[in-house]
């Protein structure tokens, strides 16, 4: 049996609706910003339960004019995680800024109890990563967060649709940044990211650095650059909206499948701890176990795709070499990084493909 | 609008011509389930390459990254210079700003681009790199530039972004510089339906910056080398290129035999754009110089005739320029020209009639 991590050529296998909304844009010929993207914005801003969304190009564009908007800048630092997708940090580098890290906790998701420690003066905004789509604990992020004055800004772009007591990932801090990347819940046919926020200023502000500072045709308020969604992608994005909460709500029930069946074998292979009133969606299933890479293998030799998302921490990329940062600095992080590995369980994955997958971990074991 | 209007583009009217072919190829890539870096994006930077007659092109997201891409490529630091005009979209500068240098402006010949006598006076200790614009579609002064930058040692990055298939004494622009950059806005020559954008190069070492700066620094999915962010050009918007660039010969032939056209039956009543000495221009944009512009714009408008000025205000003297220290006199053949200048509408499905409606009007005006 086959379990593939990809689903795309499923997902979109009758295109013939998406084609009769895209044939309207076409008649239309208004291919930048406009009325689609306003629209698609307005009902994504209503599915989260924000006052304004900004479409931007990309999950990274979203993260990086967020940055922008809070006053993100040279000599100014960000505080975040280093196990999350290189977008997280080299928007910070993007805005101007300077990453600093902290490390991570049993839930893969930021040690909230290692914050206060690193901010500085200097510090201009936090940056929570909700990792793999599940929520880290936001309100002890804003208790410290709003005692001290510094913005939040959320990466959200693995959790469209995640939630904490009911409310949405992205609606906790200043802004909340979500990717639409082909291999999200979400998705469009190429690239796309959003930003919600309630906040008038910084929504003016993002609608006007998007495109290039442009108050209007002739008139440039301040240097931006070109990170527009494409009304095409907002097309296809409306469309998928519709029907992502029945996408979540399978790919919960897959890892609940998961999490029941891998039970009795913590001793071997362990599961993020799961809280409660925490809505996580499961943009990956992360397990951590001993001897990943000879797991990865076995599962792969017997048609199971798994992947590890990562295997090298952010902060001992090449490119993080100017930061200074060492092997042993965030050792929960490095740990997991070790022995992390994503097991697929997105919305096309079968009762059949899951028992498949749990049979195969246990042989794996076994032997 | 009445039957005999002539609005200033045509876009879903172009679109029409070519739809079964856009969707065939839209189509292509959605049953690929490849939505980005594929194939089909692949495949169009070896044809846009082979276009241009230069070893390499990458895809980007739009014009602006494409500038601000390779010019981050060159390690600008803080108080670098970068030469350019201020007669242009305000791309051009601000790509230099978001690299982390200054733009320092020169003024435009009668041409409206670059004057090459300007160069010398302004280079300093700090100028890195020079770009010359290739406004409406008409190639820069470039045997007179490369004469000096060579002598200087500066980088030369052409901003093609008007410029696809324009050529300079049987050459194509983009082929000219150590780097050139393309927009493939909607409102391009060659353009996709929403963002994109490509840079050509002969440089091996300029092109792989680009491939992996374009994608987060990453070498692979696991090694992130040097920060950078996400601008990708997607698949589907590179498939639907694909469709295009096989008929942009056709449309710019069409769309050049309109301008000289209009060039004869305008002559009498304002300045046309005749074109120089072994240039072929490809009017991206059509302009003529008026006197009474803005009278004539708003006659033309009543009339029905949709006009544009391309640029009303230089960059110079935008708000977002206030830090750079420029006052209007500082450019007096950019100040003359932005008080003249007006845009007539102009693609390859105009008809002789609606040109011919547009001249009358503009006769009728000068009476």
């Amino acid at each position: 049996m086959q379990v593939p991590y990809n689903y795309l050529d499923q997902q979109f296998a009758d295109v013939e609706d998406y084609f009769q909304d895209l044939r309207k844009l076409v008649a239309t010929g208004e291919f930048t910003l406009g009325p689609f993207v306003e629209a698609f914005e307005k009902k994504f801003a209503a599915y989260v339960g924000a006052k304004h969304a900004i479409g931007t190009n990309t999950g990274t564009g979203a993260l990086i004019l967020s940055l922008k908007a809070v006053g993100v800048g040279p000599g100014k630092e960000v505080i975040t995680v280093a196990n999350t997708f290189i977008a997280t940090v080299g928007a910070i580098v993007a805005a101007g800024g300077r990453p600093v890290f902290v490390d991570c906790d049993d839930r893969c998701q930021i040690d909230v109890s290692a914050i206060e420690g690193v901010i500085t003066k200097n510090t201009a905004a936090i940056l929570p990563v909700h990792w793999a789509g599940s929520p880290p604990d936001m309100d002890k992020i804003l208790e410290i967060a709003n005692r001290r004055g510094i913005p939040v800004v959320e990466d959200a772009c693995q959790a469209v649709g995640a939630k904490i007591n009911g409310r949405c990932a992205g609606t906790f801090g200043k802004t909340g940044t979500f990717s639409m990347h082909p291999i999200k819940p979400l998705n469009v046919w190429g690239d796309g990211g959003i930003i919600v926020t309630d906040d008038d200023k910084i929504a003016k502000f993002l609608r006007l650095y998007r495109n290039h500072g442009m108050v209007d045709r002739d008139h440039i308020e301040i240097w931006g650059v070109n990170d527009r969604l494409q009304p095409f992608q907002a097309v296809v994005g409306s469309r998928v909206l519709d029907t992502v909460e029945g996408l979540i709500e399978k790919r919960i029930h897959n890892a609940g499948l998961l999490d029941e069946g891998l039970k009795g074998l913590e001793a071997m292979i362990s599961r993020p701890r799961r809280l409660a009133g925490y809505r996580e969606v499961y943009q990956l299933y992360l397990v951590t176990t001993k001897r990943r890479d000879e797991f990865v293998r076995f599962l792969i030799s017997r048609g199971i795709e798994a992947k590890v998302h990562y295997p090298i921490p952010i902060h001992l990329q090449n490119a993080a070499r100017n930061l200074g940062y060492k092997r042993g600095d965030f050792p929960v992080c490095e740990r997991q990084a070790d022995e992390v590995v994503t097991l697929p369980a997105h919305q096309y994955i079968s009762g059949e493909q899951i028992a498949y997958t749990l049979s195969v971990i246990r042989e794996f074991y076994a032997g | 609008m009445s039957h005999d209007a002539v609005p200033y583009t045509a876009l879903s009217a172009e679109a029409a011509l070519v739809k079964p072919e856009l969707m065939r190829a839209v189509e292509k890539v959605l049953d690929s389930g490849r939505y980005i870096l594929g194939p089909e994006c692949a495949e169009f930077e070896r044809e846009f390459a082979g276009y241009c007659g230069v070893g390499f092109a990458a895809g980007v997201a739009n014009g602006t990254d494409a500038l601000h891409l390779v010019l981050r490529g060159l390690g600008l630091r803080a108080g670098d210079e970068v030469i350019t005009v201020p007669n242009s979209f305000i791309a051009s500068a601000s790509a230099v700003a978001l690299a982390g240098a200054r733009p320092v402006f020169i003024d435009i010949g009668d041409d409206g681009n670059m004057d090459p006598a300007k160069i010398e006076a302004a280079i300093s200790r700090r100028t890195r790199a020079i770009m010359p614009v290739h406004l409406t579609g008409r190639p820069a002064k470039m045997k007179e530039i490369l004469a000096i930058t060579r002598r200087h040692g500066l980088f030369v990055l052409e901003d093609a972004a008007q410029a696809i298939g324009a050529t300079l004494d049987g050459r194509r622009m983009g082929s000219w510089g150590d780097a050139a950059c393309f927009s493939l806005h909607p409102l391009k020559n060659l353009h996709a339906f929403g963002d994109a954008g490509i840079v050509t190069t002969n440089n091996p070492e300029v092109q792989a910056r680009l491939v992996q700066s374009r994608n987060h620094g990453l070498a692979n999915r696991e090694q992130c080398d040097f920060w950078s962010f996400n601008s990708r050009l997607d698949e589907i918007q590179a498939a639907m290129l694909r469709v295009q660039l096989r008929h942009l010969d056709a449309w710019t032939d069409r769309r050049r035999t309109l301008a000289l056209r209009y060039n004869e039956l305008l002559r009498p009543y304002v300045g046309v754009p005749d074109e120089g000495p072994g240039e072929r221009c490809v009017f991206q944009t059509y302009i003529v110089r008026a006197k009474r512009r803005d009278e004539l714009k708003h006659y033309l408008g009543k009339n029905g005739v949709e006009t544009l000025i391309h640029y009303a205000t230089p960059i110079h003297l935008q708000p977002a320029a206030r830090d750079l220290g420029y006052v209007a006199k500082d450019f007096p053949k950019t100040m003359e020209y932005v008080g003249e200048i007006l845009t007539l509408p102009l693609y390859h499905t105009l008809t002789h009639a609606q040109q011919d409606r547009v001249v009358e009007c503009i006769a009728s005006f000068y009476k």
